[in-house]
């Protein structure tokens, strides 16, 4: 351990500083070690804490063995015998391997430039030095070491510098110094050409500052060996320059750290002021917000959110425990919806039932929108939802009561026509209790003719389903049930309305005329609802023309298929027509022209169209007569019925 | 059973009842046209043949009631037997003050119909018996002369040969004549016989 023995050596002159004047060496190059290790202290910390950064690995090494070297540097000046400085400098080759290759590595990784094979080559070299230093003596130096001289110093100091015969192999040393340093100076100038301000400044200050002290530390070195100049070696103190450079980008980067340390702290603020102020408003609207992170799976919405859904506070939320909480029949439109939205949609919107925990349902509505990546892949999806339970109820309450009136209302009607709807019926009960008397008395004949029976059998049975359809007609009418919306074809619906009318539309007198298109989209209708609506424009077109001459008593039905796409349907008839005045009027309530009735008819017409997405509309004909259209919307392209 | 003469002309626009009404009328062995509106009865209508309607009182265009009075304006009446679907009184009574025979309402029962039928049917052939009777009258009262009708006029009034002859200045013994020539042409035989025939053919006794 010359090295341990060395260091011995080192340390009392040191501690000696408590008695002499402090030598200014002693002093200038212990600080430089102590910057040095301070450094590689620093650096060694920044990748404990940033392993990501290697750079700073290479760079604490690099001034760790500055501080070797430094070391080395101070005990050869103050060499007492030749034996000792060759026993130095054999040594000394450990700090200059290490030096050259942390600082090729260093710049490697920190700029990334610079030619490889030079990189290779210098630290080639540099391992072949070492090694032929290890099988010379006293080194690769020098075969020989003659003499030690003590050149003075200023300040009355002195530093051994040694003289003797030059090693044979001491310019692969140099050689690896000149390729190191060419190195150097070709990765700086790549990382100038590179451009742009943070890479001039950093090839400007810290490549630089490296460069100089290759040059110098090389130059110093190289005219030592050839002798031209008599000083110590001088490796450390170029060194100096790279720690002020080093230590001034530490201190920027602390600098910044700090700034952005305080921006963080305002925005950070900031962020929770505005979390506050979306929590306020998200509690003040009852809003739960939430956000569906699809690659993980995973849902978060805030703790209303999870008392919306009936989901305790720590449990997982993923997709499928969110259908969980959907009623039944709800689950399939919501899943549609969803994966609609994700299939490029974007946005969703859904109202669906929950079943909460205890049993009850709520009815909730969400709005969303998917965010995708570039790609066009589905991220995330964020949104809000909103408890509608108490708007629900109200819709079905009112849905309920305008139910109820258009029930009232069409019974109402029915009574009106009750004796012409006795008539429809008695038409086919005539016919099968004449046919049934008939054939009693052709049984009676000899002999029977079965051909006649048989024709008369036929007739009852055909008659029988006859009056079986108007009695299922009239208790459609006249039943009290729930909507039920389904496809309809508005033609037929017309024919079932002029069926039950037909003997009062014969007692009045009444011709009908009717321009069917041949075909017609369907529609989505309650067919109770809007038989209603057609049997009301069909008995007030024959109550408007009761003053008239008969001949002149005349409604026409035309249906069409409407500019949007839906159906146009239209009941005109000949009568006074309406005054200009009241054409929106006779759909208010209680409105009526005729002497008996409520003046309900027309408001529920209204009011069961616009609740089929419809509307109706009064016009007076150009040559006389009121007008009634309505024009009902096409079925949806989704097969749903409207929620 | 007795096939009774005449036949019933069924009108009703329901082509079923139609059809079932013809059948029941067929089957107790009646001549039955059926004709399923108003207007197609009147276009064929045979004013000659014996017969009675039965007609539904409400028919688009032209109603029952519509029917028998244009056959009434033509002078073509015929008996009829009124089907309606409602017990409506005033129609009912507008039907039979133009000569319904009865008004049936539906379903109709098979005894009423039939008993209406035949009973108007009857009422055809005493209506057309009647009328036959009328024209044979009318047609023996067309032989006579004017002087003749006078005279007729002034016996079937009661009056004695001289008073007439004292009326229409001429001798006793020239009435006694045309008294003659009138029983004869008129084939009477007596007084009583000739005034109850100037009384049928709706002579009014001249005073």
């Amino acid at each position: 351990m010359i090295h341990a023995g060395h260091c011995r050596a080192f340390r009392p002159d040191f501690f000696m500083a408590h008695t002499h004047p402090i030598s200014w060496i002693t002093v200038i190059w212990s600080m430089a070690a102590s910057a040095c290790l301070m450094l590689a202290g620093v650096y060694l910390v920044i990748w404990l804490k940033q392993k990501n950064r290697p750079a700073c690995l290479l760079f604490s090494l690099l001034a760790l063995t500055m501080a070797v070297f430094s070391g080395f540097e101070y005990c050869l000046m103050r060499a007492d015998s030749p034996r000792e400085f060759g026993e130095l400098l054999y040594w000394i080759h450990v700090p200059v391997s290490v030096a050259t290759l942390s600082v090729i590595g260093f710049v490697h990784l920190q700029f990334g430039t610079g030619r490889a094979w030079l990189a290779y080559a210098a630290c080639g070299l540099r391992g072949l030095a070492a090694s032929l230093n290890f099988l010379s003596t006293p080194n690769l130096n020098y075969a020989e070491i003659t003499v030690l001289r003590h050149i003075p110093l200023p300040g009355g100091e002195t530093a051994a510098v040694a003289e003797g015969i030059r090693g044979p192999w001491v310019a692969i040393a140099e050689l690896s110094l000149l390729l190191t340093i060419a190195y150097l100076a070709d990765a700086l100038l790549s990382l100038w050409r590179r451009g742009g301000a943070g890479n001039r400044r950093s090839a400007a200050l810290l490549g630089g500052s490296i460069l100089f002290f290759a040059v110098t530390a090389a130059g110093s070195t190289l005219l030592i060996h050839a002798g031209v100049i008599r000083t110590p070696y001088l490796v450390s103190l170029p060194f100096l320059p790279v720690l002020l450079a080093m230590g001034y980008e530490l201190g920027s980067d602390v600098l910044r750290a700090a700034q952005l340390a305080r921006r963080l702290e305002v925005s950070e603020a900031e962020l929770q002021e505005s979390q506050e102020r979306i929590r306020l408003a998200a509690d003040a609207a009852d809003l739960s917000l939430w956000l569906w992170d699809i690659a993980k799976d995973e849902v978060w919405t805030m703790e209303q959110g999870r008392a919306l859904y009936g989901i305790p506070k720590n449990q997982r939320i993923d997709f499928a425990r969110f259908m969980d909480t959907l009623h039944e029949e709800d689950r399939a439109p919501v899943r549609q919806a969803i994966s609609k939205a994700l299939q490029g949609g974007g946005d969703y919107e859904g109202e669906y039932r929950v079943l909460l925990p205890d049993g009850k349902t709520r009815w909730v509505a969400a709005r969303g929108r998917v965010e995708f990546d570039g790609r066009g892949q589905p991220v995330r999806m964020r949104g809000v939802s909103i408890n509608i339970t108490r708007r629900k109820l109200a819709e079905r309450e009112i849905q309920k009561q305008r139910s109820e009136l258009a029930h009232l209302s069409r019974v109402t009607m029915l009574g009106e026509l009750s004796g012409s709807l006795a008539h429809e019926l008695n038409q086919p009960l005539a016919a099968v209790l004449a046919n049934a008397q008939a054939a009693r008395r052709f049984l009676e004949h000899e002999p029977i003719d079965i051909g006649e029976l048989k024709e008369i059998l036929g007739d009852i049975v055909e008659e029988d389903k006859r009056a079986g359809e108007i009695i299922h007609r009239l208790r459609l009418l006249f039943r009290k049930g729930e909507l039920q919306y389904e496809p309809a074809d508005v033609n037929t619906l017309v024919a079932d309305v002029l069926k039950l009318v037909r003997s009062d539309l014969v007692n009045q007198g009444v011709e009908v005329e009717t321009a069917l298109a041949p075909t017609l989209p369907q529609v989505s209708c309650d067919r109770v609802q809007l038989l209603q609506v057609l049997l009301n424009l069909v008995v007030n077109a024959c109550d408007a023309m009761a003053g008239l001459e008969q001949p002149e008593r005349q409604i026409r039905i035309e249906t069409a298929v409407a500019a949007g796409g839906g159906v146009r349907l239209s009941v005109a008839d000949r009568g006074r027509g309406i005054p200009a005045e009241d054409l929106e009027r006779i759909f208010e309530p209680f409105m009526t022209t005729k002497s008996q009735g409520l003046g309900l008819g027309l408001s529920v017409c209204r009011t069961i169209v616009t609740a089929h997405g419809g509307t109706i509309q009064a016009a007076n004909n150009p040559g006389g007569g009121a007008c009634f259209s309505l024009i009902l919307p096409p079925l949806p392209e989704r097969a749903d019925a409207p929620a | 059973m007795r096939r009774p003469e005449g036949t019933v002309f069924v009108v009703d626009d329901e082509p079923a009842v139609l059809r079932a009404i013809e059948r029941l009328l067929r089957a107790e062995g009646m001549n039955v046209v059926a004709f399923a509106s108003p207007r197609e009865f009147l276009e064929r209508h045979d004013p000659e043949a014996p017969g009675c309607l039965v007609l539904d009182l409400s028919m688009p265009e032209l109603d029952g009631l519509d029917l028998q009075r244009t056959l009434a304006e033509r002078g073509q009446a015929r008996p009829a037997v009124f089907l309606s679907g409602q017990g409506d009184i005033p129609a009912s009574v507008r039907a039979m003050k133009q000569g319904a025979v009865d008004f049936l309402t539906k379903p109709v029962n098979d005894t009423e119909l039939l008993n209406a039928v035949r009973h108007a049917l009857a009422r055809d052939l005493a209506a057309r018996a009647k009328d036959a009777e009328l024209a044979e009258l009318r047609r023996r009262l067309a032989l006579l002369t004017p002087r003749e009708l006078e005279v007729l006029g002034q016996v079937v009034a009661g009056r004695l040969n001289k008073q007439i002859a004292a009326e229409l200045g001429t001798v006793e013994k020239t009435i006694k004549v045309h008294r003659a020539h009138i029983m004869r042409k008129l084939q009477v035989r007596s007084l009583a016989e000739l005034v109850r025939l100037a009384d049928r053919a709706g002579m009014a006794a001249s005073p």
